[in-house]
């Protein structure tokens, strides 16, 4: 049982969505190998999510459980077709680089599990603020993946070429992906556990006066 | 406990001694640059091993150093006159991603040296399967010429070989500078087997299910030619040896272990047949890594209803034999 205090800020470092509880993570894992996917699919993620929860929120909580998930979905899946416009508009050629990938966005865990099992049970301020930061720490996540993998796999930033000595293009598949991740779930649990050794330590610290 | 620390690190020896002897005749066949880079991948592996540990906060025993026959497993299966800095990085990509990120070697899932192999494999083909013919002695710095297909990429494509059977035993043909010398490998197979080192169960099923294929379904013209070179060409004998029946990978138990076995020979006969896959042994073997867990959660489950059950047959004896005397207390008013 998880006795720790939880904060709005969370969602960026405490409990990011992707490296501690691994939720969406086959988009990073498949598309996450350049930088333009990264953005492409992190700016769909972070539009479909924030404006569904947020319209979401308003659906009666006295329905049945498994009404209100439909509903979501349904939420989720009105607003995907104007962020799918508007996606095709700003990334040209990006929809069809992630494939299914992308509408697969619409129904994400944090809006059909995460909405009822954490959000909703938030005041909606809270909720509102809380949502941003786990989306941003999902942004961070797939910019950082887009970006080192496409350096390493492919010699380039962002399309432009960069004076890599021995790009490692088996960074680039999936199996590639998968162990890049798995390697940055580490580093993400070493930097929190030393972290909280720190709060721990300070917190342990016997005040000492000046006087 | 001791026992089977001493014995991880007889099996280290034991492998060691096989793999040198066959970095020996590569060292013949491609002179002093194949010797360095078997120094390089070890010595890598030795660094990410220390420095790996020393994350994990823990002390580098002895039977830390199977890291170093794993870097000379990778080292064999390339091609002598590859990039160091490639070799170098699969090196560090077995002992890191393969092996210590997984709880190191008493947690491990993948063998480092085919994970590596499928790594650099994926990332630079074009530089691992492109072989020096022997006898071609290359400086340390120079770039390597005259760089040909291997010959079981040309028995792949084409069903045929164009050497004698003593070429063959002595690796006197093109491939990765570990994985030809197919006299000594069969002879490291006989001694590892008596041993007890490798897994022999994995072992024969490898080349039961490469034997039987070959001979239903065969590449070459003939059957028995099919079977024998099924089993020289894609580093079958090789991978069987130091890939499949590792001990630390393959079940415990012999049977399932063959059975193990039997799928890789199979699954990759049947690669090699349909896409003309080189080595494709090395990359099933990762790719059934998940089928291995499972026989080994099978085994532990197995383990554990025999115990319980033994337990629970010890303690009917007990309360059988304790029955009389409880009788005799009860029937006895004056105590």
């Amino acid at each position: 049982m998880n006795n720790r205090k939880t904060s709005v800020f969370d969602g960026i470092l405490g409990d990011n969505m992707v490296l501690s509880s691994l939720m969406v993570i086959s988009p990073v894992i498949i598309c996450g190998d350049t930088l333009k996917n990264a953005e492409a699919l992190s700016y769909a993620f972070t539009s479909v999510t924030i404006l569904s929860m947020l319209i979401a929120s308003f659906v009666p909580k006295k329905l049945p459980y498994t009404v209100k998930i439909i509903i979501y979905a349904m939420i989720s899946s009105l607003v995907y077709i104007p962020v799918k416009v508007a996606t095709q508009e700003f990334y040209r050629g990006a929809i069809d680089r992630i494939g299914i990938y992308f509408p697969l966005l619409a129904v994400n865990s944090l809006i059909v599990l995460q909405s009822e099992a954490k959000f909703f049970r938030m005041p909606r301020a809270k909720m509102f603020f809380s949502l941003f930061f786990y989306v941003v720490g999902f942004d961070i996540v797939m910019l950082l993946t887009g970006l080192i993998r496409e350096l390493l796999a492919y010699g380039t930033i962002n399309g432009r070429v960069a004076d890599v000595d021995l790009p490692v293009s088996g960074l680039s598949q999936p199996f590639g992906g998968f162990i890049f991740l798995g390697l940055m779930c580490g580093l993400y649990r070493w930097i929190r556990s030393l972290v909280s050794r720190e709060k721990k330590e300070m917190r342990s610290e016997p005040y000492v006066s000046d006087n | 406990m001791v026992k089977a620390f001493r014995k991880e690190r007889i099996v280290w020896i034991d492998l060691m001694i096989t793999l040198l002897v066959l970095e020996v005749m590569s060292y013949f066949y491609y002179g002093p640059r194949s010797a360095v880079l078997a120094g390089m991948c070890v010595s890598a592996a030795v660094i990410a091993e220390i420095l790996s540990l020393r994350l994990m906060r823990r002390k580098f025993t002895a039977d830390d150093l199977t890291c170093t026959s794993d870097a000379l497993i990778i080292a064999l299966m390339m091609p002598p006159v590859i990039d160091m800095k490639i070799a170098v990085l699969a090196v560090l990509f077995g002992a890191l991603a393969a092996k210590n990120v997984f709880g190191g070697r008493r947690n491990m899932i993948f063998s480092p040296a085919a994970a590596a192999y499928v790594f650099v494999l994926t990332s630079w083909g074009r530089k691992l399967l492109l072989y020096p013919e022997p006898h071609t002695k290359t400086g340390l710095f120079d770039d390597p010429e005259g760089l040909v297909s291997s010959a079981s990429y040309i028995y792949n494509t084409t069903g045929k070989v164009e050497h004698t059977d003593f070429e063959l035993l002595l690796g006197n043909f093109t491939g990765p500078s570990g994985a030809v010398s197919i006299l000594l490998l069969a002879i490291a197979a006989v001694m590892l087997m008596f041993r007890r080192n490798i897994s022999v169960g994995a072992f024969l099923g490898v080349i039961s299910g490469t034997v039987l294929f070959a001979a239903v379904t065969p590449v070459a013209g003939t059957r028995a030619g099919s079977v024998k070179y099924s089993l020289i060409m894609n580093m079958v004998l090789f991978a069987s040896i130091y890939i499949v029946a590792d001990r630390r990978i393959a079940p415990k138990r012999e049977y399932f272990a063959f059975f193990y076995g039997l799928f890789i020979g199979i699954i990759s006969y049947i690669l090699v047949l349909t896409k003309a896959l080189e080595n494709a042994i090395v990359i099933v073997s990762v790719l059934l890594t998940p089928f291995a867990l499972a026989l080994k959660n099978l085994e532990k489950k197995i383990e554990m209803a025999d115990y319980a059950e033994r337990a629970a047959l010890r303690e009917n004896t007990a309360g059988a034999a304790d029955l009389p005397e409880a009788d005799e207390k009860e029937a006895d008013p004056h105590e």
